[in-house]
């Protein structure tokens, strides 16, 4: 009995180890632990053992039993392993496939540039204003100390409206709302659209952005205005520039400036970009014109400040190598799909 | 504005400064300098040669023996003018005439060694006639043309420096930053005394501060000597003849417009100068007649009109060959005067120019001064008649500026030594004594004083700019920190961008005018337009009161090379009335070529994304909606925009819809007022309901009605779907909902969930709906 039950056991555990299916398994564990199963039928032949070596078979009997039983979860398992496996490798995917539904939007240049410089200017305290693109004649230049008869008005060719407004020209018009509301000192920007009475050509516009920045305090002097111009531009062009005043003519500064870079592109030595100057004209720029002060509400006496008007449009168009103006207000996809 | 370096140098009294750093320096210290291109580089070769002899050849040619100096030399030459014994202008073989190589040549079998040259073939005049005759021996220079350099300066960079309109002024400034010893071309000991042979009437002073002039007799009307063209046309000003050439040469000098009149021509004794009649018209010198109003001033005779002042002179008064006697007229106008007369006769002259600029009146007795000598020159024989007419408010007081120094260090953010101050201010004329501690007395003079410098911060400028920027050390300044105050509005607007862009829309920027035929196709009149009264060209005359006609454009546009894309713009309307609104939109778009439904059920969930519980009801349709495919948006009650598709007819393939939001209502609404609600412990449940209605009932409406009689534990309402057809009736749908029930304090009972569905069932029978099972 002995070697019955040896023999049972090995080969239901060979064939286990053998079976190529489930059903086999289940076959073999029918057959050999089911209720009318071979070990059961030793088992009802336990009667016939001598009593002494019952214990002994009795022990056999349930090795077998164990062993067999874990070779079969030990095969249903491995099965039920291979069977995942062949799922999931049937879920196969070419994740290089571009995804359903629409493709991901963009925001225009202008935008961009816009919120950089504006999250630049609010940690350097800046408040950032609106102002209405439609202004009063003396907001844009009366009280830029830019009188009805003053020449500088030829510099900006106005669009004039038949309510007698205009479209203001400069973003410089908000200073006079700036000083108006804001308490002193007052660090303000005020990036928006503005407009030139101008032929359009790859270069020119008639609807362009411009920034317009001031600070007004206790003592400013031209050395902080280079001082912060340096920072302003530093933060913008995420490098050290080297920067050059010149005189410039503006009517609401006194004394006013150019500010040039020197040409990132060529260095300084002169390239085809800077017109071999080695230079490039960026900003217009000056100490606060007492009259702009006074009509201001502002005592010259006690308050001066800085105030400067960086071009938006010309800073997208060199930041991203654009060499065509029109195409910031073309609306064409094939543009706006770059940004 | 043309600068000759050369002259610059001889005013200036400056050498050694070539004229690249010459460009750098005015640049840097003084007004933009936009380029130094070199002139008449060829006068380095070209040389006198005298004509020994001359054969006809075929053709007008002839060939002509020269001397030039250094032996004789052959050349072929065309001019009519070409013949034995005169002195002309030999170019030699391998010269560059400006794009032109001359090296020598076989011409009609001749070796034409080199070219003798025109006036227009030299750059100096524009002569095409003949070859130049001049006088001085083979082999030297022509005289009075030497190799120049003309340095271009940016007007804009001169509008507030009318003492820059002339070299002179410009020489000042260049000796006072090279060292120079500046130069006083005019010799005002020149001016006659004794009565004028011309009276001056001056109507208004304010219009015409002061106008002086000279009479001469005994002139001789011709061409002007070659220096004389040379200089006029290396500055672009057209030599005409001897006696204008001296006016214009006086202007580049000195900033001073003059004209001549020809004195014959003048009526009566007396030069008025007055207010033009109105309709009053002047014959100018360039050949058209301008019709004038009292807004224009005139230099009139006893007859009328014979010069707009500041601005042309007449053809009728002009100086022609015949002409044996002149009035030359220096005077000043008033620049805002000029400035409307040139702008409302489209007419800007190089006089114009110069007095918009508010020129210096102390400038104009000078400028005759100088053109005394200049004519003596060019018309021998010419003589003054008379003394000196001058009529002229009297002149302003000078202005005279405390400077202290103390608050000039402070404005500069440097200090500056009072002497160099002081060399400064005096380096360019400016009068300075000392007066008390630390503090100049400056006084400004007149041809800075018109309106250029007028406060003591005008001296920070001069100082500064004398000293060089780059000399101030860049220092941070000393500011409180606090943080600044936010702007909300643009925040809201930034994040309304990025959030439609995530959306897959591209942002587009139209610009801010609208044509006629735009916004009739939105059902627009120009009448509700702010209208542009310069508009620069047909098409923008208008200011647009919506983003739609742009985006329009833009679709139409985009949609001839793309199947569908999305689109979206935030910018301004712009509302006329007593005050002008300036409302904020956002509108998007999507385009596809499909049935449109998609489109607009997307913009839902974009207005649904940026506006939580918003809500869409039907409304009447505008001109450019689909009527059957338009909606109000509503949110928290309030009207804040438009859902519809665009009117197939203003789109030729495909479909495009669209959102409208005024940012500024839904910017108002924003305010957060949601509040906690605590999560629920108790399970829900769900039960599916399928209402039968009319075609075109709406869902709206019916979910409206659930929530009537669904009772106090209907917690949600999800649609699940839309089904018409077979075996429902036609023009019948059935919308099907599943709803979620829940009390917050216990579980829902079986008895409870069939009380609450039958009253529900109830309630939607009684409204007229059936339910399918
Ligand atoms: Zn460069």
């Amino acid at each position: 009995m002995t070697e019955q039950l040896r023999e049972l056991e090995a080969r239901a555990l060979a064939g286990v180890a053998s079976a190529a299916t489930p059903e086999e398994v289940e076959a073999i564990r029918v057959d050999v632990l089911g209720r009318k199963g071979r070990l059961a039928a030793i088992s009802r032949e336990m009667g016939k053992v001598p009593p002494e070596e019952r214990g002994l078979i009795g022990k056999l009997l349930n090795q077998a039993k164990t062993s067999i039983e874990a070779a079969i979860a030990g095969r249903e398992d491995a099965f039920e392993q291979e069977k995942l496996a062949r799922r999931l490798d049937a879920e196969w995917l070419d994740l290089t496939l571009p995804p359903p539904g629409v493709r991901p939007g963009s925001l225009h240049p202008l935008t961009r540039i816009q919120r950089e410089i504006e999250d630049l200017f609010v940690s350097l305290g800046f408040t950032v204003l609106d102002g209405p693109e439609v202004e009063s004649e003396y907001n844009n230049f009366d009280a830029l100390n830019i009188p009805p008869d003053h020449p500088a008005r030829d510099m900006q060719d106005t669009f004039w409206l038949e309510n007698g407004m205009l479209l203001r020209t400069h973003t410089s018009p908000v200073q006079v709302r700036g000083m108006q509301t804001l308490p002193l000192p007052l660090r303000m920007i005020a990036p928006g659209r503005v407009f030139r009475n101008e032929e359009v050509d790859a270069s020119h516009e008639h609807t362009f952005y411009q920034l317009e920045g001031m600070m007004v305090d206790r003592e400013v002097s031209v050395a902080h205005l280079i001082y912060f111009m340096k920072t302003l531009l530093a933060g913008i062009f995420k490098r050290d520039v080297t920067v050059r005043l010149r005189p410039g003519y503006f009517p609401f500064v006194e004394p006013g400036f150019e500010l040039d870079i020197q040409c990132l592109i060529c260095g300084g030595s002169g390239c085809p970009v800077c017109k071999q100057s080695g230079w490039v004209e960026l900003l217009p720029c000056g100490l606060v014109h007492p009259n702009v002060l006074r009509l201001g509400g502002i005592d010259p006496g006690e308050w001066s400040g800085f105030a400067f008007g960086l071009g938006l449009t010309r800073l997208v168009m060199m930041r991203y190598g654009i060499d065509d103006i029109r195409q910031l207000q073309g609306g064409d996809l094939r543009f706006l799909r770059q940004f | 504005m043309k600068f000759s370096y050369n002259w610059l140098c001889e005013l200036a009294g400056v050498r050694a400064l070539d004229a690249a750093a010459m460009g750098r320096l005015i640049t840097v210290h003084t007004a933009e300098c936009e380029g130094v291109e070199p002139w008449g580089a060829h006068f380095a070769e070209v040389r006198a040669a005298r004509v020994v002899s001359v054969e006809p050849m075929a053709g007008h040619h002839r060939k002509a023996v020269i001397d030039t100096g250094s032996g004789t030399r052959t050349v072929v030459c065309g001019a009519p003018n070409c013949r034995e014994g005169i002195v002309s202008a030999w170019v030699p073989p391998g010269t560059a005439l400006g794009s032109r190589h001359i090296e020598t040549a076989d011409v009609g079998g001749v070796t034409s060694e080199g070219m003798l040259a025109s006036g227009a073939e030299l750059g100096i005049s524009r002569d095409h006639a003949g070859i130049v005759e001049i006088e001085a021996a083979p082999g030297e220079p022509i005289p009075g043309c030497r190799p120049d350099s003309i340095i271009e300066i940016d007007n804009k960079s001169l509008t507030h420096r009318p003492d820059l309109w002339g070299h002179h002024g410009m020489a000042r400034e260049v000796a006072a930053l090279a060292g120079g010893q500046l130069q006083e071309p005019a010799d005002t000991g020149r001016i006659p005394s004794g009565a004028p042979l011309v009276r001056v009437r001056i109507e208004d002073y304010a219009l015409c501060p002061r106008y002086s002039a000279l009479v001469f007799e005994n002139v001789t009307v011709g061409p002007s000597p070659l220096w004389l063209q040379a200089r006029l046309e290396s500055l672009g000003l057209n030599p005409i003849n001897n006696i204008v050439d001296v006016t214009n040469y006086v202007m580049a000098e000195l900033a001073q417009p003059m004209h001549a009149f020809d004195a014959a021509k003048l009526a009566g004794g007396t030069i008025f100068v007055r207010p033009a009649r109105d309709g009053e018209t002047c014959a100018a010198l360039n050949g058209e007649t301008y019709t004038l109003n009292p807004s224009n001033l005139v230099i009139a005779d006893g007859s009328g009109a014979v010069a707009i002042a500041g601005v042309i002179g007449g053809m009728e008064s002009s100086i022609t060959g015949a002409t044996t006697r002149i009035v030359l007229e220096s005077a000043n106008f008033h620049a805002a005067g000029i400035r409307k007369t040139s702008s409302r006769l489209k007419l800007r002259t190089d006089a114009s120019m110069r007095f918009e600029k508010s020129q210096d009146p102390a400038n104009t007795v000078r400028a005759l001064a100088r053109a005394i000598a200049l004519l003596e020159q060019v018309s021998p024989g010419i003589r003054l008649a008379g003394g000196l007419a001058d009529d002229a408010r009297p002149a302003a007081e000078p202005i005279v500026l405390e400077l202290p120094l103390e608050w000039l260090g402070r404005k500069l953010g440097a200090t500056v030594e009072p002497e160099r101050v002081r060399a400064i201010l005096e380096a360019l004329r400016f009068e300075v004594s000392s007066i008390g501690e630390g503090v100049l007395r400056v006084t400004v003079p007149s041809w800075r004083a018109t309106k250029d410098i007028t406060i003591k911060d005008d001296l920070v400028e001069e100082v500064g700019r004398m000293i060089g920027y780059s000399s101030i050390t860049p220092t941070p300044p000393r500011v409180a920190t606090a943080p600044p105050r936010v702007n909300e509005r643009r925040g809201f607007h930034h994040a309304v961008r990025q959030a439609v862009a995530a959306q897959g829309f591209n942002e587009v920027y139209n610009y801010s005018f609208v044509s006629e035929q735009e916004m009739a196709r939105f059902g627009r009149n120009p009448g509700d337009h702010l209208a542009v009264t310069n508009p620069i060209a047909a098409g923008q005359g208008h200011l647009r009161i919506s983003l739609l006609p742009g985006l329009h454009r833009n679709i139409v546009e985009n949609a001839k090379h793309a199947v569908s894309f999305r689109l979206f713009e935030i910018g301004y309307e712009i509302h006329k009335g007593a005050e002008v609104r300036e409302t904020p939109h956002m509108a998007a778009a999507i385009y596809a070529k499909d049935s449109g439904e998609q489109s607009l059920f997307e913009l839902k969930r974009l207005a649904l994304g940026l506006m939580p519980g918003s809500e869409t009801s039907p409304c009447e349709a505008r001109a450019h909606e689909h009527p059957a495919r338009v909606a109000e948006v509503r949110w928290k009650g309030s009207v804040v925009g438009r859902l519809f598709e665009l009117h197939p007819r203003l789109v030729e393939a495909g479909r495009a819809a669209v959102l409208d939001l005024d940012l500024a209502v839904v910017e108002s609404l924003r305010e957060e007022t949601r509040k906690y609600k605590p999560v629920r412990r108790f399970p829900a449940s769900e039960f599916d309901l399928s209402v039968v209605a009319d075609a075109r009932d709406l869902s709206a409406t019916i979910e409206a009605r659930i929530r009537e009689h669904g009772g106090s534990h209907l917690e949600n309402i999800e649609f699940l779907r839309v089904f018409t057809g077979p075996p429902l009736p036609e023009g019948c749908k059935s919308l099907s909902y599943r709803l979620t029930m829940a009390a917050s304090g216990h579980t829902l009972s079986g008895p409870e969930l069939t009380g609450i569905r039958e009253k529900l069932l109830e309630g939607l029978r009684a409204a007229g709906y059936e339910l399918r099972a």
